[in-house]
């Protein structure tokens, strides 16, 4: 019987991890679609964000700001790197540290200073590993960023970058490009070059000279230059948080197919240890009984 | 004779704009639509001094500042502190593209006391801290003055 038993507990102990794993793909699940929904949501700004830049590049301006400008040289570098906080989601924080690495070592060719900034506790833990120095961690990012956080680390870079402390910002994360893509990516926000690819499309229809302009192009430029560089960072945090939940969707799914095929398998060699078991026990009663007629 | 029928088409014109005039506001943050809704009037702070915005204003884009949006519909007003952003209006389509929009009794004077403490002490020795302390104090005080019209 010790055979038996010793698969019996086996089969029980799969089974209790089959329910963990089925029930994380469940939140995962839930939890992509409370994503998607906020990622839907910023998307509506950014196009509105994009119009208004439309509108404006139609008045016939000269896009100048600081933050659209190169530094003239090139000192200090920030590379902010965007993992998540929980393992169990497959290759996401692999394939972001697989990318951060190399655009790190890319990074400190080129620049003398290199700071790393890193959001997430695996990437911390990698990245120390690696024995890469971290000026920065945050850990507050969780399933869901707001926007209010996001804005906060940006407005931080941005002055830095105004003030002529920081000359370049690299963002690494994990780029959302449809439920079944994603790709880790390294960005360059800042220096931002131009205002998205927009300028080229001007054919809009509505002619942005019919508005009025209050207090006047140049202040409008001036807010919206910071704002669309914030949006784009809001924007890498909520790609990579759906990203790290598709991962773990799919990850949580394979376990839990896996843990349904060595159960079947367990289960079926149970029952077999289970009847030779019976056929022996029977064999012996025969065997006994024989014995004693005789 | 045609003057005259001409006149009746603007008289009834804007009769009819007046009967149906109603502006739709949609304010717009990064996190959600806060508001899509019917209202008469909006006033709005913008950089240079606070607009007003009733139906059938002239198309204009507008860099919002840090203040009190009041929404009147017949008697009530509705009260929302915006954070900074844009607005365009087109038609009578008001939209308000802000960081954060919450309403007036939301926001908290406290915090908000501490925030303008804490931008007064910051440095600003070149033109650009000058710039981003001013921003930090202009915040405060819009929040500042947006409880204050809570209360």
């Amino acid at each position: 019987m010790a055979k038996a038993r010793a698969l019996e507990k086996r089969r029980g102990s799969i089974r209790n991890i089959r329910k963990i794993t089925r029930t994380m793909e469940l939140i995962a699940n839930a939890q992509f679609k409370r994503a998607m929904d906020r990622v839907t949501a910023a998307s509506a700004y950014t196009q509105r964000i994009t119009e208004l830049v439309d509108d404006l590049a139609h008045s016939g301006l000269d896009v100048s700001h600081p933050l659209l400008e190169q530094h003239p040289e090139t000192d200090r570098a920030v590379m902010l790197v965007l993992t998540s906080n929980r393992g169990m989601c497959g290759g996401d924080n692999g394939n972001i540290f697989r990318v951060a690495f190399g655009q790190y070592e890319h990074i400190v060719a080129e620049v003398p200073n290199v700071e790393v900034e890193v959001s997430g506790k695996r990437g911390i833990s990698a990245l120390a590993y690696r024995k890469i120095e971290l000026q920065k961690t945050y850990t507050h990012f969780e399933n869901q960023p707001s926007y209010k956080d996001v804005e906060a680390v940006a407005n931080g870079l941005m002055d830095r970058y105004v003030t002529g402390e920081i000359d370049r910002l690299d963002v690494v994360y994990m780029k959302y490009l449809s439920s079944s893509k994603q790709q880790a990516v390294a960005e360059t926000l800042l220096p931002m070059g131009t205002l998205g690819e927009d300028q080229s499309e001007l054919d809009r229809g509505v002619d942005g000279s019919g508005y009025e302009f209050q207090p006047s192009v140049e202040s409008i430029l001036e807010e919206v230059v910071p704002t669309s560089l914030r949006v784009q960072l809001f924007k890498c945090f909520l790609d990579s948080a759906v990203s790290e939940h598709i991962s773990r969707m799919v990850a949580m799914k394979g376990a839990t197919e896996n843990a349904d095929e060595i159960i079947r398998q367990l289960s079926m060699a149970y029952n077999r240890a289970r009847q030779s078991q019976i056929t022996n026990d029977i064999m012996e009663v025969i065997g006994g009984a024989e014995a004693l007629k005789s | 004779m045609s003057l005259m029928l001409c006149h009746r088409a603007v008289d009834h014109l804007q009769n009819g704009t007046r009967i149906m005039a109603s502006l739709r506001c949609i304010v717009v943050t990064p996190e959600k639509t806060v508001l899509d809704a019917k209202t008469d009037f909006i006033a709005l702070p913008l950089y240079d001094g606070e607009v007003g915005i009733a139906p059938g204003r002239a198309p204009l884009i507008g860099r919002l500042a840090y203040g009190q949006m009041r929404l009147r519909s017949g008697d009530t007003v509705d009260r929302y502190y915006v954070d900074g952003g844009f607005i365009q209006v087109t038609g009578n389509v008001v939209t308000v593209l802000t960081n954060r929009a919450v309403p007036v009794a939301e926001v908290d004077p406290i915090a908000a006391r501490q925030q303008l403490a804490n931008a007064l002490k910051l440095p600003a020795s070149t033109p650009e801290l000058e710039g981003i302390r001013d921003r930090a104090v202009a915040q405060a005080r819009g929040q500042l003055s947006a409880a204050r019209a809570a209360s």
